[in-house]
């Protein structure tokens, strides 16, 4: 009976014990949560009274409003613009993932419809020798060619971008000085964005597992320099500038130019300023 | 109320907060800082860093060159159009153009349905016979200097003020020794361009720029059409440099502008053949040297050697010099 009584004593005393400890530990953790939670209060109480200028010390969106322009009329399609995004942009080296492309239309006497192709067709990787070169094959070389014309695409940048409105995560968004951006940290890889865009603008990333598209190279942009392609274009049939600027290249191309923008019906509002194209470019 | 129901409604307030809180704590700072997206990543984007430098980022070590070039009609594809990215440029090595100039190029001038006709093009298989690009034009500054002008003077009056420039250039332009230069049968749009550099100051000669400064344009006009009348003739040179069968291998480098055997197609550039040998050395190294300009010329000297110069002018001197103007005379 006696012993009975001390096992049992004992029993409740280790349990005790565990108890105790339980709650030091539970304390503790609490502690450490309601110290990081008070952090996390003051970071973001403060976070938004310390930016002077944003997104850079030299650079403050709310100045520009960043706008292209495309004058199909002097494109001669030598794709060193699409050469430039890919070295400019580290977009994976095969023909297939680009953030810019050039189409070149040719109606054939007779044809009604266009021919397009673009440097990815096989017949123009098969004319550079590879697929990390590009050029136009002469593929239409002493045919009876009623017209033909070059024209330059990239994302649009639109106003309304389809491809935010799906994104699940606000993984892509819209900036203030109006270029649409990918947040990598946040993009989950489910391409709904890349099915959005009416423009066929998006690509997926296959390593990154990311999706990807033009920037108009904000990261040029944001220190004054002008987007690669448009830098490297031998012709000037890429024009690149502040809309807040009258007296910009693309204020003026704007202003001297009857300029049209792709797929106006979607009701993107796309940001890419186009000079003579045909009714069949879309 | 039934106890369940205030249980439940109490599980589902509990759960609620607790999910907003998690939502809270979870959100980075800056999501909603400015719409429904990082703000943060807006910076980290624009963060990294340009491959592409710019023209003003080569000029500051390449002074000269681009000097030439924003003079000159390629001003609007800039070095990295051609060199491509200059990051790492110059500590991970040089940005030369690549060696197969001509896929370059036909990026750009290979003739094609719906290229603008502003661009000039070239059909690829008739221009340059599978030459290079660089052999003729200077990339940084591509136009041949070549738009021949039509050279009209009167020979008689041309012969008159010939006789001032007898004794060095022979009395019938064949040049008594290997130094000067024999102008007898030259195209005349070529000795009218160069007497008119002479004259401007474009190109110097301790003995040519004084005797052409005088001239009037009429007279130059004159003079160029009296020596191109002449007739040409191949003494051979009593100097012997150089090797011609080494020359004639060069050569292939020069034929599209000075023929296959120095009779040149175009009247702005000079015929070679039967030209004195001593003579196109010291032009040929007055080009490399840069004392005289032309940026074909230039170009095509850059990389030759002194025993090259010397195979080049033996293999001209020893050509015949006579097929031009049976030629000329036929119609």
């Amino acid at each position: 009976m006696k012993r009975e009584a001390i096992t049992s004593l004992l029993a409740r005393r280790t349990f005790l014990r565990k108890i105790g400890r339980a709650a030091t530990c539970a304390g503790a953790i609490v502690a450490a949560g309601a110290l990081s939670v008070t952090k996390k209060v003051a970071a973001k109480s403060e976070s938004n009274s310390s930016r002077a200028s944003f997104p850079t010390k030299d650079y403050d969106w709310t100045k520009h409003q960043w706008a292209f322009g495309v004058d199909a009329t002097k494109c001669i399609g030598c794709l060193r613009c699409v050469e430039a995004c890919k070295r400019e942009n580290d977009v994976p080296g095969d023909a297939h993932h680009f953030r810019t492309w050039v189409e070149r239309y040719v109606y054939l006497e007779g044809d009604k419809r266009a021919r397009v192709d673009s440097h990815h067709d096989p017949v123009n990787i098969e004319a550079s020798g590879s697929e990390q070169e590009f050029r136009f094959s002469n593929r239409y070389q002493g045919a009876k060619v009623e017209k033909a014309f070059f024209v330059p695409k990239l994302c649009n940048q639109c106003t309304h971008p389809a491809c935010v409105q799906v994104c699940p995560t606000g993984a892509t968004y819209r900036t203030q000085d109006g270029v649409v951006l990918i947040d990598h940290k946040y993009c989950i890889g489910c391409q709904y964005c890349v099915q959005a865009c009416p423009y066929g603008a998006r690509f997926f990333r296959p390593k990154e597992q990311v999706s990807d598209k033009c920037t108009w190279c904000y990261h040029r942009i944001t220190k004054g320099l002008q987007p690669a392609c448009v830098e490297v274009c031998p012709v000037g049939a890429r024009i690149f500038g502040d809309r807040n600027d009258p007296q910009s290249p693309i204020s003026l191309f704007i202003r001297n130019n009857r300029v049209q923008v792709l797929r106006a019906d979607t009701g993107n509002a796309p940001n890419v300023f186009y000079v003579g194209i045909d009714k069949e470019v879309s | 109320m039934p106890k369940h129901i205030v249980r439940l409604i109490v599980l589902l307030v509990a759960s609620g907060a607790i999910a907003l809180i998690a939502k809270w704590f979870f959100t980075v700072e800056s999501f909603y800082e400015y719409g429904h997206y990082r703000a943060d990543s807006v910076p980290e984007i624009a963060a990294q860093e340009p491959v592409y430098k710019t023209a003003r980022y080569c000029q500051s070590c390449h002074s000269e060159r681009h000097a030439q070039w924003s003079a000159n009609n390629h001003k609007s594809v800039t070095c990295e159009t051609c060199h491509g990215a200059a990051e790492g440029h110059p500590e991970k090595g040089k940005l030369p153009i690549p060696a197969d100039t001509v896929k370059l190029c036909t990026l750009c001038h290979e003739a094609m349905p719906g290229r603008p006709g502003t661009q000039p093009q070239i059909q690829v298989a008739q221009h340059s016979g599978g030459q290079q690009c660089k052999v003729c034009h200077n990339p940084h500054a591509p136009k041949i200097a070549a738009a021949a002008i039509k050279v009209t003077g009167d020979v008689a009056a041309g012969r008159q003020r010939a006789a001032a420039c007898a004794s060095c250039h022979g009395a019938e332009g064949i040049s008594p020794n290997d130094t000067w230069p024999n102008l007898a049968g030259q195209s005349a749009a070529y000795l009218a361009r160069i007497l008119a550099a002479y004259k401007s100051g474009d190109q110097k000669d301790v003995v040519m720029t004084p005797m052409a400064q005088p001239l009037s344009d009429a007279d130059i006009r004159n003079l160029a059409t009296y020596y191109a009348s002449l007739t040409c003739r191949t003494i051979p040179s009593t100097t012997r440099i150089g090797d011609a069968a080494a020359g004639k291998a060069l050569a292939k480098n020069c034929a599209s502008c000075h023929g296959a055997t120095g009779i040149s197609s175009n009247p702005a550039w000079p015929h070679l053949a039967g030209q004195k040998a001593g003579y196109l050395v010291n032009v040929l190294k007055a080009f490399r040297g840069g004392l005289r300009k032309d940026p074909t010329m230039a170009a095509v000297v850059r990389g030759l050697s002194d025993a090259d110069i010397d195979n080049l002018a033996a293999y001209y001197a020893a050509q015949s010099c006579q097929p031009i103007t049976e030629a000329r005379k036929t119609p």
